[in-house]
This record gives structure tokens, sequence and C-alpha cells, in this order.
């Protein structure tokens, strides 16, 4: 079948869709369920602007197909951002103007949200190292990373 | 009048960005609206000998297409920016030739993308090759293969432009240096690709356009000429523009989805992808200069020759731009007396150029600073007390140029102090002294540049021979709404720069409120927005240029508040001031008026207004930059207009048995004049650092002999990530300009200037041992190795 | 960007996976390679079988004989951090961090990486100089290929169209020194070219060594004149340098946009002295 349904998660909800087998997750998130925080940059998966968190780990929105999700929980960034104003992280990035465009912001929180989940004090080095897959162009990336030490100080306390 | 600007404020667009709640291009949906794509030819140059789409139409889903033959059919050639001695038509999509692998030769419009793209692999295309040209000296020799056989030539430019006396400085030179530098093609390539959609209205025969375009003014002119419909049957949207450093233009695929529209009856969809965004939109020139520097045995540089030779791709709607702004900038800070500049703008079958992050100067400076740092060898000079002898001093300014550019304000050599000092120059000196001894490759560079701000189009004169646009201007709004709240609007769009901010700061500023009661519209609408065919954002014009229109409506609101307000509290107009959201009398607490109230008057309670004034309280300003001037007698032209300055020093190692470059610290000291907001400033200086750091190491469009391009993908077209580069390292010094509103310059695009040539500069000094020569980027690690082997 | 269109079918069993296959389909594990050549219509499988739910593919378990067994789904990030990993067979942790980033290792899998065979490619090259052997699985049973057999040429291994990869078997490696080494433009791109060395030896002496160099030849190549160089001799400073003088002639390196074959060629030398010292300062004694 070039079409399939799929039933999947994402931000908490159910979703349940049938789409063609080469739908990109990207395509579903931003197209089928009008999630477009989510940005398409290369569809190659080098540029970092899709990656979303599929069952708690980052992954490339661009290089899943939205039928392999079957069972799956998916985190977009609007399922990073509280109800009501911004998350730790995510008020970090604006105090350290961490973006410009902010085309890349969304990837960017979502490799940030990770690492911050798995080390709570990262050095700088590890930091450049973590975001080193998300492509900014506009930032030069020295207050991204001063944000997210400042996001790791504050989770911390 | 100050309070906002200055501060170092968050941003206001900030929360929804993180949120996820930007609205950029292909976030918006137009009901029942198609996806395009884009046929594309394999061939760097060849001509169409037939093209058969009629299988398109048996594809389910797919509603309209269009060819070359339609374009021709249904709409005019668009006009190439330079006039050439026969006309070329030009079309939105090829009609009977293609001249770079990627250039698009039909369209199709269908219910998805991959409809579309699976719709295009059933049109079949018989070309015939035709032989590729892809370096620009051979593309100027009489042999070689013609984009345009009927112009005879593939140069769309070439003049001498000479000023001072050259002849003369050469003559009394106790020295000439002479190199040739080389700069590779690269692009800034925004993370948002390009893109548009287009809707038409069939009963009022008039298009809709949404798109991350740069420069509406611009674009508006050429659909109405192309559709061959007049402006105000036009309307061009911009929504939030992920990045855009000169590349975010392509009026004909704006053409291309308008006439699939028009075609389908449906609106229209196109975005790019990466492919065909590094393939097909746009890249800087690449080129070759010929530097010839005349200076005197104590290190004064006296005169400077300057062959230029541009390689444009096949561009017919921006050529010589990449010249012009070379010119613009060829002493960089020095007093250099004579100049000469013989420059090629040359076409070659391969992508077009285009407008970049810094178009141009990163060559310009990359060369005069590498003749720099060469004679400083030369002569034995401290490569900084070099520049020391030569800047133009801070008490000459206003300083003119030979080519006519106005140095308005700075201190050269206190900015590079400065840099030597937080670097630690001499500290750094002495640990290399201890890392060579070890055997360690550590290397410092140095460049210095300035960095212009505002475009004056009178400078395409010198290209074309007549004046069809000049100035520097730009449009804004300033709206008190009837609930005493701002609304403010900018014909510039922002792509990153964070002008609702900024904007904002400035209207607080004029009318006594803070930032945070000021609304300032996301991007442009040629409906509400007020715009000027120079609207648009390019040349870092916000700071010089835009300011002084959104001021200027501030003011106008500001001077009617004012008014009412006198009328209303029977006190004097230079009695009273705005301040905390109120007209008030100064020093007499109570006296006032909220501004709320003021725009009960002006906008409901009318007769409450004083004889003579008019309801509303929403003023439209265009500002003229008036330090844009017409073209010289002696063909002198102010191209651009107030000049940021910067110094660079950079640290790197380089790996001896890889040849793998690392940069350890790069430190920039900048000056562009009255900060608006220093956040916002550094970030900008951080960014285009990063920029010119990418086409140091990195950053490389290769071409084979037959024009098809190697480096396609971002796997092969290296971006720098955060792993590649270090903390950039900034401090500042304000010597605001006297000419502008608020005494601001430009610094957009800063860092991307002269970091090229600072990385350069700190190899070569890695290799002093070697005796090594940089003269083209990017400096691979193959290349350094090649150097550490020796000759 | 978007693929050509294709079937789909979701596997539950390795059974119903394999009698999906034929000629014209791609197997879909961590799709960190396939989906970007589907999306470049640079592939046009008619069909995509995707492997992902078969169960009791993935996972590290520590084999009787003092090695592992490491199923084809196992993801990168996991064989990075298996503790069995790093006991047992450092050397593919160590080469499992250069791949791409976190993202990318998220998904992409083990038998992925060795099934696609990029001769750039560090896990093929990790997993032949720990002499592995690939686990397949068909219609008519199963076989198990030493890696040297498997390993065809660029892109091209020994599975057959109607075959699927499920296990790697990685022989005992304990007390081998290893070293790793490689060098690339950005950190997590595919390297320019590197070097994996697996050593035996004592403190005094070199038994026997595997290097394996990648980006050097259309396909993970073993640098024998360098590992004749090793073998039986003294553990001296100077071994890796003289094992490193001998690896021009194993080599075939490519030219391509990124580097000259003759490059290349250096990098091995450099890289492979580098990675025997280290192999030699990690041998047990």
């Amino acid at each position: 079948m070039t079409v399939a349904r799929v039933r999947l998660r994402v931000n908490g909800h159910a979703v349940e869709r049938t789409v063609a087998a080469r739908r990109s997750l990207a395509d579903l998130l931003r197209e089928d369920l009008g999630l477009t925080g989510t940005h398409v940059g290369c569809e190659h998966g080098v540029c970092g602007a899709c990656t979303v968190l599929v069952d708690g780990r980052t992954a490339r929105a661009c290089l899943l197909l939205a039928v392999q999700l079957e069972g799956a929980e998916v985190t977009t960034v609007e399922g990073l951002t509280p109800p009501e104003g911004l998350s730790v992280l995510q008020e970090s990035f604006r105090e350290c103007h961490a973006l410009q465009c902010g085309f890349c912001t969304p990837g960017m929180l979502a490799t940030a949200h990770e690492l911050l989940a798995e080390n709570a004090a990262p050095t700088r080095d590890e930091i450049r190292a973590a975001i080193a897959g998300n492509l900014c162009m506009c930032t030069g990336y020295v207050n991204i990373v001063r944000a997210i030490e400042l996001a790791a100080r504050r989770l911390a306390r | 009048m100050t309070g906002w600007v200055g501060r170092p404020l968050a941003r206001k667009e900030d929360a929804r960005l993180l949120a996820g709640r930007g609205r950029y291009l292909d976030d918006v949906c137009r009901p029942g609206q198609l996806h395009a794509a884009m046929l594309r030819s394999p061939h760097a140059h060849a001509r169409i000998a037939g093209l058969d789409a009629r299988e398109v139409a048996a594809i389910p889903g797919v509603h309209a297409v269009l060819t070359g033959a339609d374009a021709a059919a249904l709409s005019h050639p668009i006009r190439p920016l330079i006039p050439t001695a026969v006309p070329l038509d030009d079309w939105c999509l090829a009609v009977d030739r293609v001249r770079y692998a990627g250039e698009p030769v039909a369209a199709v419009a269908a219910v998805d993308r991959a409809t579309a793209e699976d719709a295009l692999e059933t049109i079949r295309v018989e070309y015939e090759p035709l032989p590729a040209v892809v370096d620009p000296e051979a593309a100027l020799r009489p042999d070689s293969p013609l984009l345009y056989p009927a112009l005879g030539t593939n140069v769309l430019w070439h003049d001498v432009l000479a000023y001072g006396d050259v002849a003369g400085a050469f003559a009394r030179a106790d020295g000439v240096l002479r190199e040739r530098f080389e700069i590779q093609r690269y692009a800034s390539t925004p993370l948002e690709t390009f893109g548009a959609i287009a809707e038409y209205d069939a009963g009022l025969d008039a298009y809709t356009f949404w798109t991350n375009d740069q420069r509406p003014g611009l674009t508006l002119a050429i659909l109405a000429d192309s559709l061959g419909v007049p402006q105000s049957r036009l309307r061009l949207i911009t929504p939030d523009i992920g990045g855009a450093f000169g590349n975010k233009r392509r009026p004909a695929y704006l053409l291309v989805c308008a006439l699939l529209a028009r075609r389908a009856g449906r609106p229209v969809k196109y975005v790019e992808d990466r492919l065909e965004n590094l393939g097909a939109l746009m890249h800087a020139c690449n080129g070759v200069m010929d530097v010839e520097l005349a200076y005197r045995s104590d290190g004064t540089m006296l005169g400077l020759r300057v062959r230029d030779v541009a390689d444009e791709g096949k561009n017919l709607i921006s050529p010589t731009q990449h010249n012009l702004i070379k010119l613009g900038n060829i002493v960089n800070g020095y007093r250099i007396g004579a100049v000469s500049y013989e420059a090629y703008s040359v076409l070659t079958t391969k992508c077009p150029s285009g407008a970049n992050r810094g178009i141009g100067k990163p060559f310009m400076c990359f060369a005069v600073e590498r003749a720099v740092a060469l004679l400083a060898r030369r002569l034995r000079l401290d490569p900084a007390e070099l520049r020391l002898r030569n800047y133009v001093a801070r008490e000459e300014m206003p300083y003119t140029t030979p080519p006519g550019a106005q140095y308005d304000s700075g201190d050269y050599a206190a900015t590079l102090r400065r840099a030597l000092e937080r670097f630690d120059y001499r500290g750094w000196r002495e640990r290399q002294a201890h890392a060579r001894a070890e055997g360690r490759l550590l290397g410092i560079g140095i460049a210095t540049s300035v960095e212009p701000a505002g475009t004056n189009l009178a400078s395409y004169e010198l290209i074309t021979g007549r004046r069809a646009a000049s100035g520097s201007a730009e449009a804004a709004m300033v709206r008190l709404e009837p609930d005493g709240r701002v609304r403010a609007a900018l014909g510039d769009p922002a792509c990153g720069q964070g002008y609702e901010t900024v904007v904002a700061q400035i209207v607080a500023d004029e009318l006594g409120l803070t930032p945070a009661d000021v609304h300032v519209e996301r991007g442009f609408d040629s409906a509400t927005t007020p715009w000027l065919y120079l609207s648009g954002n390019y040349s870092n014009k916000f700071s010089v240029t835009d300011v002084g229109a959104v001021v200027g409506a501030a003011r106008a609101v500001r001077d009617k508040l004012l008014r009412i307000a006198a009328h209303r509290l029977e006190a004097a107009v230079d009695d009273l001031e705005l301040a905390e959201g109120q007209a008030r009398v100064r020093g007499v607490p109570g006296r006032g008026l909220p501004l709320r109230e003021l725009a009960r008057t002006a906008y409901a309670d009318v007769l409450g207004l004083p004889p003579g004034e008019p309801p509303g309280l929403e003023a439209r300003h265009a500002h003229q930059n008036p330090l844009a001037q017409p073209l010289g007698a002696d063909r002198t032209v102010r191209s651009q207009l107030v000049f940021s300055n910067a110094a660079h020093c950079c640290l790197v190692e380089i790996d001896r048995l890889t040849g793998m470059v690392r940069i350890l610290r790069h430190v920039v000291v900048h000056d562009c004049g009255r900060e608006l907001n220093p956040l916002i400033v550094e970030g900008m200086v951080h960014g285009s650092t990063v920029h010119g750091l990418g086409a140091a190491l990195l950053e490389e469009f290769r071409y084979d002999a037959n024009g098809q391009l190697l480096t396609s993908t971002f796997m092969d077209y290296l971006k720098p990530t955060a792993a590649d580069v270090p903390d950039i390292e900034v401090d500042r010094l304000e010597h605001p300009s006297p000419f502008t509103p608020l005494g601001a310059k430009g610094v957009g695009e800063g860092g991307s200037i002269p970091a090229p040539a600072a990385v350069a500069s700190a190899v070569e000094d890695a290799l002093a041992e070697l005796d090594v020569t940089v003269r083209s980027l990017p400096i691979t690690p193959e290349r350094v190795w090649r150097w550490l082997r020796g000759r | 960007m978007k693929p050509a269109p294709f079937d789909y079918v979701r596997a539950r069993t390795l059974d119903e996976a394999l009698a999906a296959l034929d000629a014209d389909s791609k197997i879909l594990a961590g799709g960190q390679s396939l989906v970007p050549m589907l999306n470049m219509r640079l592939v046009r499988p008619t069909r995509v079988v995707d492997i992902n739910a078969l169960p009791g593919l993935d996972g590290v378990r520590a084999r009787a004989d003092g090695g592992l067994d490491i199923g084809a789904l196992t993801r990168h990030s996991d064989v990075l951090t298996a503790p069995l990993v790093k006991e047992r067979a450092p050397l593919l942790a160590a080469a499992a961090a250069h791949v791409g980033h976190r993202a990318i290792r998220n998904r992409g899998t083990i038998g992925g990486s060795l099934a696609h065979a990029d001769p750039a490619a560090e896990l093929p090259a990790a997993l032949l100089a720990l002499d592995a052997s690939a686990l397949i699985a068909g219609r008519g049973g199963r076989r198990r290929v030493r890696l040297d057999e498997f390993l065809v040429g660029a892109l091209t291994t020994a599975l057959r169209a109607d075959e699927i990869l499920i296990g790697i078997e990685i022989p005992d490696a304990r007390g081998a020194g290893w070293g790793f080494a490689e060098v690339a433009r950005r950190p997590g791109d595919f390297a320019i070219a590197g070097v994996a060395a697996l050593v035996q030896g004592g403190r005094d002496r070199c038994d026997s060594a595997r290097l394996v160099a990648f980006g050097a030849h259309e396909r993970p190549v073993r640098l024998r004149g360098a590992e004749s160089v090793i073998a039986g001799a003294s553990a001296s400073a100077a071994l890796g340098e003289q094992a490193a003088a001998r690896t021009a002639a194993d080599c075939r390196p490519p030219d391509d946009v990124h580097a000259t074959a003759e490059y290349r060629a250096h990098l091995v030398r450099v890289l492979s002295e580098q990675a025997v010292r280290d192999a030699m300062s990690r041998t047990a004694g």
C-alpha cells in the first residue's frame, strides 16, 4: 500500500492519520497537524532545523516517514512550551539573545533539552559538541552556548 | 528624548519564535493552495530543442503546468539591471536556451509537492548541449563560448575608474607589491529557503504574493512590469523571514507562481528545497583580483591599482553589484591617495551571482589586508605598526577617499589598539615563541576593515550612464491608536535583526512610552506599510536611513499630540513634554493628560481638536539620507553613506601532521557608532564573524569543467557548526556618526568582511618558517598540508 | 525534495520481512542513509520494508567466548553507551562516537551502517578490525559471513536482495589494545580518512595486529603491510612509525571534492601511526 494508517501521540495528544507512505514526519507535523514550529531546512538530515523528540530522544523529522511512528511519542517545540509563558530553557534563550531569525531555534531547543536531561552541568565544549548538529546561520552560536549554560545553572537550583 | 534606545533589551519577537509560533513563508497556508515544483536543466549550457509536457495533465492531482514558451507568451521579459548592447530577453523560465545547471525550464502546480515532483518526471525535454564556460578569465577570452551570442561577449561591464594621480604615485614609489588573489564562490545560505505564494483574483485582475523576499520595493516593480499589471493591483506581504543576508530574492519564482496560479485558478506556493537553494538561487561572486600597491620604504602606501574580474554566473538581474561595492571600499581604512580600479563583470554558465553578506567587501578587504600583511613582511615592519602609519586619522574625518566614499567618524588606530590589548597581543607573541620552541604551530593574524551602511543607488550611473534610481531612503508609519497604544510599520522587512524591538525602542523614546506599548508590524505589506522602490532589507541601511523614517513619523505624531494637549490643557506647546504615557506640563505634577485621552479627542471627540487640526494621530514619513549625492563629474560617488570600522585578531593552531586549522580565539573590536540595542549589535558581530570564518576555512561551491556543481548538498557544502568556531570575543568603541539621525551606523555585515583576512594572516603566521603566502580561500587542511610538505 | 511513491510494509516478524523483499525493495532501519536518498530520488524502490518493529533484533549481549552479539537494529547511541561494549569492544564505542550527531545516532543502526557500506564510514572499519562476522537471515535460513567477505565494495555487500542483516558477532577482543583515529572536515562528518587498530600482545611484544583504513579504498581495507611489521615485533616507540611507513601499498584512496588521493594516503599513514601507538599503550600488561 502506498498509504498507511498511523497512530501516534504528539505533544501528549493521540493522533491518527492515514498518510502516503512517503510523507515525512516533518510534513505530517507541519501540514496535517498544523504544528508549524518544526522547520524544514535541508531534507537530508544535516541542518537540524527539523529536530524533534521521538520517545524522548532527538531525531530528524525530515528523515522519518510519518508511517514509521506507529505507537511513538513525539514532542515538538510546541510540546516543550508551557501553557503560559516560556520554559526555563526558552527564557534563557530570550535573555541571552540566543536567536535572531528564529528558524533554527525549535530544533536547537530540542537538542538542548536532551543535553540538559542527561548532563545537568555541561561544559562549554560539551555544549558545543552537542549542538554541532544544529546549524545556525545568524547567531554565530556564542549566545546559544551562553543560554544553555544559564539554563543548566537555573535548572540545577 | 533618550531612555530606551541604547539599552540591551531582550527582544519582543522572541517569545513567539521560541514557542514555535513564528509564521514563516511555508507556514502560511492559503485556502486551496497548490504546490509547485520546477523542472531544472541538467546541463550547464544547452539549446532547448523541444519540450513536451503533455503527459503532465494525466497525473492525478496536477492542476497546471507552465513551460518557457508559456512564460514568454504570458509575461514580459524581466528587465536586466544594466543595459546591454542588444536586448537580452530573460523570462521566468528558460525559453530556448539554458545557461546554468539548475536553471528552471518548466513548472507544475499540484495538490502537494511530491505529486508535483512526480509530474515533472513526465516532462520530456530535448537538449542540445553546448560547451560550458566556468572560469571567469576563460569567459573573457574572444574564443570563449558565449551565453548570449547576440551580445558577442560574456562581459556585461568593463571599465577602468581612476582617481588621483595614479601614475605619479607609482612613479614616486620606492617599491610596488604585486599579488594575485582569488576568492571562491560561497553564499550566506539562510536556514529558511526562499519561497512565495501567489494568489490571483480573477474578478479584480489582481495578484497577492506572500514571500520572504527582502527587496519588496524592487520586486514589486519587476512583477508589475513582467505581469503587465499596475502596482495598484499587486500586493506583496512578507511574514517572518528566516534569515536573508542578501540571498532572499528571485522575482522569477514569484512570476512562475503567479502564472501558475492564474492558470490553475488556485493559489500556488513554491518553496525551494535545499538542493535548489544551493545550486540555483545565488552565490557571491567568485573571482580574481590583481593588486598593485605602491609604497614608500617607510611603509606609507601611495597608490593602489586593482584589476578585478567578478564571476557573475548567469546573472542579468544584479550584475556589477559586487564590483561597485568593492570600489566603494577599495582603500579600506587607509590614506591612499591614488586608486585605479579596472573591473570586469563576467557571465559564466553557473548559478547566478547575487547579494550576500558583505557583497564583494570580504574579497576587497581580503585583497587589501593581505597586501598590507605582505608589505609588512617585506619591509619587516610589525603588521599593526604598518597599519597605524597608514590609517585615516580620527581628526581627518570626515574624510573622502579617492573614489568618493566619505568616512564620517571613527578612530581606526584606537580600534586596532583596543583589539590588540583585548587579545593580549604581546602576551600571545611570547606564548607563540614558546610554542614554536616546542614544535607547535601557533599563528596570530590581524585584519581591520571599514564597514559601510546605506547604499546610494546613484552609484549605478557609473555602470549604466544614466540615473534611474538614486539615494538611500525608507518609509515608516507610526500611529497612535484610539486606545492610546501605538502601532508602527517599516518598509524594510526584518530578517532576524530585531526591528520589532529596536523600532519600538525608538518610538517609545519619542512618545514617552515603553517598548511594550509599541506594536511593530511583523514584516511588510504593500497595502498598509509605507514603502518606496528603495524599500527593503539591504546594505545595513536600517541604522542609518530607516531610523530617520521611524523618527520622522514618531515626531510627527509627537508634535500633534503636543498640539492637542496644549489646546486641551490651555498651555504652551513648549511647556509640555511626553513622558510616562502622558502629555504633561513640565514640572507641574497633575497637569497632564494620558495619551489615550488625547487619542479620544483625535479620533472620536473631534470637536475638541484645535482649530484647523485634522483628526487622527497617524503619520507616514519617508526619510532620505542626506549623505547620498549624485555622481560627480569626476566619476566619484558616495556609493555607501556611513562607515563603521572593526579590528579582528585571530589565533590559530595548525596540526603539523594533518594540516587541520583550529581557531583558538577570535577577538573583534568594532565601532558602529551609537548602539541602538547593544545586545542585538553584539549578536550581529558574532554571527557576521562566523560567516567570515566559514568562508575562510570551510565553504566553497565547486564546479567541474562541465559546469556541474560538485558541492550540492549540506554534506559537501560545509557550513560552520558550533564545534568549528570559538567564542567570538567582542569589545566596542563608540564614535557616533555626525550624519545619521541617531548617530548609529551599520553593523549587519561587520565581521564577515575582515574575518577571512584575519584567519589567512594567522595561518600564514603559523607557517612563518615556511614562507607561505595565502592568496585564496578556503584554507583547507589539504592545502595546509601541501604547504607543510614544502615545495 | 520528496520521494517517488513506494509501498510500505511494517514487518512484524522476520519471516514477514523476508517475504516482502524483492529486487526493487529497500529495508528501512534507522533511515539516516536511506531517507536522504529517497528524498533526493537517488533510489526509487517500489517497496520499503520497515524492520524497526522486528522483535529481538536490538541489544548487546555477552557471548560465552568473551565476545559480543549485537543486534543489527541496535542504535548507534546505544552501542556508544552500552557498558558491555565499553568493556569488551571499546574500539566500537570510539568509532560510534564519530558517527554524525546525536539525532542521527539515536536512529541510525549498526546493522544499517554495515549494510550501507559507505567506504568512509567508521563502524564497518571498526568491525573489520574486530574481525566481526555478519549474521544474515534469508528465506532459506541463516548464514554467517566474516566481514572481509561481507564488505565487497563501495556501497556493496554480500547481502542478497532477499536477505536481511540481523546481527553482528564480535569475537573476544578483551586484552587487545585498540586505537581509533580519523580526520574529518568537521566533527561528525564522514571521515576524509581514518584508521581502526586492534593490537594483540604484551608489554614487550606485539603478537599480531589488525589495522583497517577507511576512506582509503572502495571499502575498509586491511593495511597488511603495516600489520606484518607489527606481528611478532618488539614493542618499541618507533613501531607505530615503522608500520605507518608501509601503509601506502594497501590503499587506493579516492580523489574527490574534499580531498585528493595523495592527501588521503598521507592521512592513513599519520593516523595509522597514532592508532598503533594508542593501541600499543592499551595492550594488557
